[in-house]
């Protein structure tokens, strides 16, 4: 019974023994297998191993390096466990042969068992990796004024190098104090090394490391710090150097540009091309007949062989219908025109208002009036069409008014006539304004003749001879009058101007605008009514005109292809003062657009700001003609391209 | 006649400077020389090694059955783990004193490497590296049908090696004359292997691995026995060592 009872409680305890673990929730296993990690010999004497703990498994675990030379059977343990620190083994010299391969096994054991590390051979010869070298000293020499770092070291104490057993090549690398980058030096064998192209004042750190001849690199040396002194004077020098140098290559530059400067000049900004020779039609050019090209050139009548002619071509008067600011400019210069005027009174004419020589005070009374009203009108709409329907009331109400006052005052007209005369030159060629001008609100001008756009002496060599009233003749080729440089405003006669004309009846120009042409005179036919328009006047008095297309809208805006008659030139004066119109056909797109006249010299340039097509600007330079030009004529046949006759 | 005997004198003197000059290369020169040489040679053979561990070796390891003690060389240090081989497979790999020049007596640590004479160091030196001719052959000839995919890049190499070895024992020959008779003393370590190192393609690459650490060791010994002579005839010149 007793045996019973003790064999129970040995199986009970037996049982707690093996459950109790169970039941702590812990389980105890074989270790970790260890491993070898490195074995190393700083000086190819000893060497030291260690190694990887695994797993405990729970239990304290004792681990045991245990090792076999090659030759023998022997199984040696570690010797020394604890000189190079925890799972380490220390192999000092009495122990470590080389050129002897070791084969070296960790064993972890615990309670429960041990578990061997995989084996491992080595030789100590090939895992010689030294300590870094010693007395790492650096020092700021000088070569001839600039400054050179001198490092110099030790091997390190273990290694015997003088013995030869180890050899040792250096390596040393150098950078400044806040950079990264470092600059490597392989300095050999030596223990001493130079190093150059300081940056004055910095400061430098120095590493020194070794290796031997065939084995691993040692770690760095402690950073060794030095400062560079300042050699600053020298660095002066190279930048006046430097200035100089710079100073001379921009001396020379400049000269080289100053030299070439014209045709740099150029080269950069090309010379803005000529105006165009008068009379020369493009595209004739274009079709290639020379002979037509040339003899558009030629002028019959040029140069003016007899004063007869002269007088014919001369115009004296014309209608020119000017703002009323204008009256005040024109006012201003009339007494420069006393002496050019002919007196008005040699010729009434018939005309009741505006091309009166007589009445040209009064005229230009009337002309401002009716060009406020226009301006009026024409702020008010942007049509053209309406206002030239008022403009053409305007007209007429000014005619009739003119009719009138033509008898009252024809003396006064002759300090206003100025600019008519000058406005038609004795050449032929000189057309008023292509008469088939598309014109838009902005862009129908009116050439007026006015004694404004011409300095004022100009024109007494114009109004030498006509001393009838050729207004009327140039009345009927103007139709509208510009208002001012801002809003020229197209006051565009209708077809029917020409009643309105002839019904003022003094109107001789109205036959050279509109009737059938006398011998030389080619006036624009009823049906195709051309009128010359009143372009602009400038602040100088210089009334620019535009030849007002007939029958076309104004509203069409700039650009308009035009397929009408040219009534801009003049071909001549007739005995009565009639301005003689040549009749042109113009298939010219001529881009008439709301530019200013601004050279009072003649030279006008209409800009076109909607040029679409072929003629972008119209240049109404007076290049050949100079005394026209100083005349202030306006030289319509410059604007546009003038046919060829 | 006179002339003669003065063309004699002159060509008798010219021999005797052009030999007094021959002889005035100092033997610490000599020693640099070969020391580089040496140092060369052991560069050669430990990149071989290292070329012929490659991870096309693992699968024939794999192949190789554990009934034979098998030792795993990894003379690559520090990196112990750093194995071709797997741990799994084990080689049959001859073991290093099975090298044919094992019986060679050499110092096994510095005191007793630094007791050793002068001559006895050369000696031992020209001993090694003629041993070391034949099976240079022996390799050389088997470098060419290796087959191994470095196998061009190794035969290469093999005949650097082959160069180099028989320059440096031409060099330790002339040494050997000027440091006395006893410097003349060699052994005979006779390579043994055979002129194939297997017939299967296995073998032949085991037995090459082991012919290459035994010469890889071997060229080490060479190295440092000439190093410290080197240092040894310059204490002159401490900077030599």
């Amino acid at each position: 019974m007793m045996k019973k009872f003790g064999e129970v409680i040995l199986l009970l305890l037996l049982l707690l023994l093996f459950f109790v673990p169970h039941a702590e929730g812990t389980r105890y296993s074989l270790p970790g297998k260890p491993a070898l990690t490195r074995c190393r010999s700083p000086e190819k004497e000893t060497f030291t191993c260690w190694w990887e703990p695994g797993s405990d498994g729970g239990l304290p675990t004792t681990y045991a390096l245990y090792y076999r030379k090659e030759n023998s059977e022997m199984v040696y343990e570690c010797p020394d466990y604890h000189t190079a620190g925890k799972n380490s083994c220390f192999f000092n010299k009495n122990d470590t042969s080389i050129w002897v391969n070791y084969n070296i096994t960790v064993v972890a054991s615990n309670a429960l068992g041990s578990t061997f590390s995989d084996p491992v051979d080595i030789d100590v010869v090939y895992i010689v990796k030294p300590n870094p070298p010693e007395k790492v000293a650096v020092t700021v020499m000088e070569d001839k004024g600039w400054p050179f770092l001198r490092v110099s070291w030790e091997p390190p104490h273990k290694a015997d190098t003088r013995s030869g057993w180890i050899t040792l090549i250096y390596e040393l690398r150098v950078k400044l104090d806040g950079e990264n980058e470092w600059e490597m030096h392989l300095a050999g064998q030596q223990k001493m090394f130079n190093i150059f192209s300081l940056r004055s004042g910095g400061r430098y750190l120095v590493q020194v490391r070794c290796k031997p001849d065939h084995g691993f690199w040692s770690e760095w040396s402690s950073a060794s710090h030095i400062k560079v002194p300042d050699y600053f004077h020298r660095e002066r020098s190279v930048w006046i150097l430097i200035t100089v140098f710079f100073a001379f290559i921009f001396l020379i530059v400049s000269w080289c540009i100053h030299i070439n400067s014209h045709s740099l000049k150029h080269c950069i900004l090309p010379p803005v091309p000529g105006p165009k020779i008068r009379g020369f039609d493009k595209q004739l050019l274009k079709n290639g007949k020379s002979e037509d090209i040339f003899s558009a050139l030629v002028v019959s009548d040029f140069p003016p062989t007899s004063s007869s002619n002269y007088e014919d071509l001369l115009v004296e008067y014309l209608e020119v219908y000017i703002p009323e600011e204008q009256e005040l400019i024109l006012e201003e210069s009339k007494d420069l025109h006393d002496g050019c005027l002919k007196p008005k009174g040699s010729t009434f004419d018939s005309d009741s208002g505006r091309g009166s020589c007589d009445s040209h005070t009064l005229l230009m009374d009337k002309c401002g009036e009716a060009k406020d009203d226009e301006q009026q009108t024409d702020r008010d709409g942007s049509q053209t069409g309406s206002e030239a329907q008022r403009q053409q009331a305007a007209w007429e109400q000014e005619a009739l008014t003119y009719a009138h006052e033509d008898m009252i005052s024809p003396d006064m007209s002759s300090g206003r006539v100025k600019t008519w005369p000058s406005v038609f030159s004795p050449l032929p060629q000189y057309s008023l304004s292509p008469l088939s001008q598309p014109s838009s609100l902005e862009t129908a001008k009116q050439h007026c003749l006015s004694d404004s756009l011409f300095p004022p002496a100009s024109l007494s060599s114009y109004l030498t001879q006509p001393g009838q009233s050729t207004k009327e003749a140039l009345r009927s080729s103007y139709s509208d009058f510009c208002s001012s440089n801002k809003q020229p405003h197209l006051l565009h006669p209708q077809p029917d101007a020409r009643h309105h004309l002839q019904a003022h009846s003094d109107v001789n120009i109205s036959s050279i605008g509109h009737k059938e042409a006398p011998a030389g005179l080619q006036l624009p036919t009823v049906q195709s009514t051309e009128y010359v328009e009143v372009h602009t006047v400038n602040e100088d008095d210089m009334v620019l005109l535009h030849p007002v297309p007939s029958g076309h809208s104004h509203g069409k805006g700039c650009l308009q292809m035009h397929q009408g008659e040219d009534y801009s030139k003049v071909n001549g004066v007739d005995k009565n003062n009639v301005l003689l119109l040549q009749r042109d056909v113009i298939e010219e797109q001529v881009d008439m657009c709301p530019c200013e006249n601004q050279d009072m010299n003649g030279a006008t340039e209409s800009c076109c700001t909607s040029a679409q097509k072929s003629i972008p600007c119209i240049h109404t330079t007076l290049p050949v003609q100079e005394e026209k030009a100083v005349n202030g004529y306006v030289d319509t046949a410059t604007m546009f391209p003038l046919p060829i006759h | 006649m006179a002339q003669r005997r003065t063309n004699g004198s002159k060509l008798l003197m010219t021999v005797l400077c052009v030999v007094a000059a021959c002889r005035a290369v100092p033997v610490t020169d000599l020693l640099d020389r070969a020391s580089q040489r040496s140092d060369r040679l052991h560069s050669l053979s430990t990149m071989l090694t290292q070329e012929l561990k490659m991870p096309e070796m693992a699968p024939l390891c794999l192949t190789i059955s554990a009934a034979f003690s098998v030792q795993v060389v990894t003379n690559s240090p520090s990196r112990l783990q750093d194995s071709h081989f797997p741990p799994i497979g084990r080689v049959i790999m001859p073991r290093p004193a099975m090298c044919h020049t094992s019986s060679l007596q050499t110092p096994n640590d510095k005191e007793q490497a630094l007791q050793v004479s002068e001559s006895d160091l050369l000696s031992l030196a020209r001993s090694l590296l003629r041993a070391w001719v034949d099976p240079l052959l022996v390799l050389s000839s088997s470098a060419n049908t290796l087959p191994h995919p470095a196998q061009n890049s190794i035969s290469n190499k093999i005949q650097e090696l082959q160069e180099h070895s028989k320059s440096l024992g031409d060099g330790l020959n002339v040494l050997s004359g000027k440091m006395g008779p006893a410097a003349q003393t060699m052994s005979l370590l006779p390579y043994r292997g055979g002129n194939d190192l297997g017939q299967d393609k296995i073998s032949k690459l085991i037995n090459f691995q082991f012919l290459l650490s035994c010469l890889r060791r071997d060229s080490h010994k060479i190295d440092s026995f000439l190093k410290v002579l080197r240092c040894r005839a310059a204490r002159m010149q401490p900077e030599m060592c």
